[in-house]
C-alpha cells in the first residue's frame, strides 16, 4: 500500500468517465462515475469511430439512466465545424440542449459562441481541443462565453496546474487522469491529416481505421496507416495504436519511437497531489474503448478518489492488462525526463 | 491460424493450451453442416434481442467478416446485411472472400462479445490478430460491445421454462472449464519448464555477450581516438 493522505480541507473531484455506446454508459454510472462523455454518431465529434457513439435517441435514454442514478451525461461536440457548413454541430448543440444534457464539451471558437447566445441555459465545458493552457486564455473564455469548465491540454506540470487554478476561479479545471496521451497541442495535430487526409480536428478520426492495415507474418506484426509503414512488432511485442505519432522510424539506422512510445497515462499514485492543485474533474480517456475498460478504470479511480477523501492509503490496482503497449507513465504532471 | 483454414497466406496464430483445444481436436471429425442449426439459433437471437447490432454495422452491409476461432476446427462467415445476415459455420474461408477476418481463442471471442475483455487490450498484448479491413473490424467490435450480450442470459431467455436449468448447467459447465483451464495452465507450465530454464540460460548467456562486445567497442572507440 502507497503512503496514506490526510483528507483535510481537499473538495472531492468528480469522476468524468468515456462511453462510446450505451452499454458502456450504464457501466460507467453502475461503475461510480460522476459523470459520463459521450458523443453523437457522426464527424462533430472527436472519436467518430465505425459502429461507435450515440443517436438522439439512445442519448435521451442515456441521460435519463444516469440522471436517475445521480450521475451526469456530458456531450462532446468538440470537432472545428467545416467553413461555411455549421449546420451539422449546430444541430448537435440544439440537441445537447433538448435533451437535457448536463454540459456540453465544445472546442471551436465559432461554435461556442453559437451554443452561449442560442442556449444560455447550458453549461458549457472547453474542450482539450481547444488546448487552452493558460489563465489568460481560459479567462477569455470565461468572460467572453461563460465557459464554466476548462480540459487542460496534457502539457501542464501538477506545479502549473495548481498555478493555473489560481488565478482562474471560479473556472474549473478537469485534467485526464488515465488513457491514450497526444504528444501534440491539442487540436492542432495534422500527422493523421498529412498520412490519411483526415484528422481528428476537422472529421473526429485520429488514424481511421479505413486507413489502417495489419500484416501478420511469422516476423510479427506490420501496422501500415494511409499506405505508410508506421511500426513493425515482433511475436511477442506488446503493440499500441497505429497512430503516426506513435510510430517507430528508422534515424541513424536506428528504429525507434521519434514522438511518444505507445503507452498510458496513469495518475493512480498521484492523486492526491492533482486533489491538492484543486483540480474539480478527473477525466478517463477512452470513448473508442469496451465496457471491460470502462468498467476497470473508473473501478479504480473510484477507489483511489474515496481513499484519498477518506485519508486512507491509495490502493495499488493493476491496470497493466489494459495499458497501450503495456507502460505506463504519470506524462508530463511529473515530467520525469526534465 | 485456426484448425480452421481461414487463410492460406499465414499459419501464424497459434491457439492455446486449453480445454477449448481438446474440443478442437474432437470436433475435427464433425461435418461443420451439422453444427450450421446452432448457428442459425444464434443469429436469430441476435436479431430479436440485440436489433442494434446490425444497425450499427449498417454501413459494412457489404463487407463479411471471417471469425476464426484459433483451436477449433472451423471459421465463422458473419454476413451483415441488414436485410438478410447470415452466420455460416463453414471448414474453410477464401480470404477473397471476406472484408476482414478475426483470430483469437474461442473463450477470448465469447468474453469479448459478452463485452467482458476489452478489444483494444487483447489487440495490444497480442492474443487477438486482425487481417484485412480493419475499419469493418472496429464496427463489428463497437456495435457487439455496445449491445450488452449476455449469451447464457440469451439463451435461457428463449427456453421458457427450461431456462433456469439451463442457467444452472451453464453455471456449472463454467465452472468446470475453469478449473481445466488451471489444470492445462499447470500441465503446460510443468512440460515446458525445462525448455524455458534452458532459454533463460542463453537469454543470460547473450546478455554478457552484449556486455562484453558493448566494453570492447567503448576500447575499441578509446583506442581509435588516441
Amino acid at each position: 500500500m502507497m503512503a496514506a493522505t490526510t483528507p483535510a480541507a481537499l473538495t472531492r473531484p468528480e469522476l468524468v468517465c468515456p462511453a462510446g455506446t450505451p452499454a458502456a454508459l450504464k457501466s460507467a454510472v453502475d461503475a461510480g462515475a460522476d459523470c459520463v462523455y459521450v458523443g453523437f454518431r457522426d464527424e462533430t465529434n472527436a472519436r467518430n469511430f465505425p459502429g461507435l457513439n450515440f443517436s438522439r435517441k439512445e442519448l435521451g435514454e442515456g441521460i435519463a439512466y444516469a440522471h436517475s442514478r445521480g450521475a451526469k451525461v456530458l456531450v462532446a461536440i468538440n470537432t472545428f465545424p467545416r467553413a461555411g457548413q455549421p449546420q451539422l454541430w449546430h444541430q448537435a448543440v440544439d440537441d445537447a440542449a433538448r435533451l437535457k444534457a448536463d454540459a456540453a464539451i465544445l472546442a471551436d471558437i465559432g461554435l461556442i459562441d453559437y451554443a452561449a447566445r442560442t442556449h444560455p441555459e447550458l453549461r458549457l465545458h472547453l474542450s482539450v481541443q481547444a488546448a487552452a493552457s493558460n489563465p489568460d486564455a481560459i479567462r477569455f473564455y470565461a468572460e467572453r462565453f461563460g465557459i464554466k469548465r476548462v480540459v487542460l491540454p496534457r502539457v501542464l506540470t501538477v506545479q502549473e496546474i495548481a498555478a493555473i487554478n489560481a488565478r482562474i476561479a471560479p473556472v474549473e479545471t478537469e485534467v485526464f487522469v488515465f488513457g491514450g496521451l497526444c504528444v501534440m497541442a491539442e487540436g492542432r495535430c495534422a500527422l493523421s491529416s498529412y498520412a490519411t487526409g483526415q484528422s481528428p480536428n476537422m472529421n473526429g478520426v485520429c488514424s481511421p481505421a479505413g486507413e489502417v492495415r495489419y500484416t501478420e507474418t511469422p516476423q510479427g506484426i506490420t501496422s501500415e496507416l494511409g499506405g505508410f509503414t508506421i511500426n513493425k512488432f515482433t511475436p511477442n511485442e506488446p503493440a499500441g495504436y497505429p497512430t503516426l505519432c506513435k510510430g517507430r522510424f528508422i534515424a541513424d539506422d536506428k528504429a525507434s519511437y521519434l514522438f511518444e512510445e505507445p503507452t498510458s497515462l496513469n495518475t493512480l499514485t498521484i492523486l492526491p497531489d492533482l486533489i491538492k492543485a484543486g483540480v474539480t474533474a478527473f477525466k478517463i480517456e477512452g470513448r473508442q474503448r469496451g465496457r471491460a475498460y470502462v468498467a476497470a478504470v473508473v473501478q479504480a479511480f473510484r477507489q483511489g478518489i474515496d481513499a484519498v477523501m477518506a485519508g486512507r492509503p491509495l490502493p495499488e490496482i493493476d491496470l497493466d492488462r489494459i495499458t497501450e503497449g503495456g507502460k505506463q507513465t504519470t506524462g508530463a504532471y511529473e515530467k520525469a525526463w526534465r | 491460424m485456426g484448425q480452421g483454414h481461414a487463410s492460406a497466406a499465414t499459419k501464424t496464430v497459434t491457439p492455446p493450451f486449453s480445454p477449448m483445444l481438446l474440443l478442437g481436436v474432437a470436433l475435427r471429425p464433425v461435418r461443420p453442416q451439422l453444427l450450421q442449426p446452432v448457428f442459425d439459433h444464434m443469429l436469430a437471437i441476435i436479431r430479436r434481442r440485440h436489433p442494434d447490432i446490425l444497425e450499427r454495422m449498417a454501413d459494412y452491409a457489404d463487407k463479411p467478416v471471417c471469425i476464426d476461432p484459433t483451436d477449433l476446427p472451423f471459421v465463422i462467415l458473419l454476413d451483415p446485411n441488414p436485410e438478410d445476415p447470415r452466420l455460416t459455420v463453414r471448414r474453410e474461408i477464401d480470404p477473397a472472400e471476406v472484408a476482414a477476418t478475426i483470430h483469437g481463442p474461442l473463450e477470448m471471442l465469447i468474453a469479448l462479445a459478452e463485452g467482458k475483455v476489452d478489444g483494444d487490450a487483447l489487440f495490444f498484448s497480442r492474443r487477438l490478430v486482425i487481417e484485412g479491413d480493419t475499419e469493418v473490424v472496429v464496427a463489428l467490435r463497437n456495435a457487439i460491445d455496445g449491445a450488452g450480450i449476455d449469451l447464457i442470459e440469451d439463451i435461457s431467455l428463449q427456453l421458457g421454462p427450461l431456462g433456469r436449468p439451463f442457467r444452472g448447467l451453464a453455471g456449472a459447465a463454467i465452472g468446470l472449464i475453469g478449473r481445466m483451464r488451471d489444470d492445462f495452465e499447470m500441465l503446460r507450465t510443468s512440460l515446458i519448464a525445462p525448455a524455458v530454464k534452458d532459454v533463460n540460460a542463453q537469454s543470460a548467456r547473450i546478455s554478457a555477450l552484449e556486455g562484453e562486445v558493448k566494453q570492447l567497442r567503448k576500447a575499441a572507440r578509446r583506442g581509435g581516438a588516441a
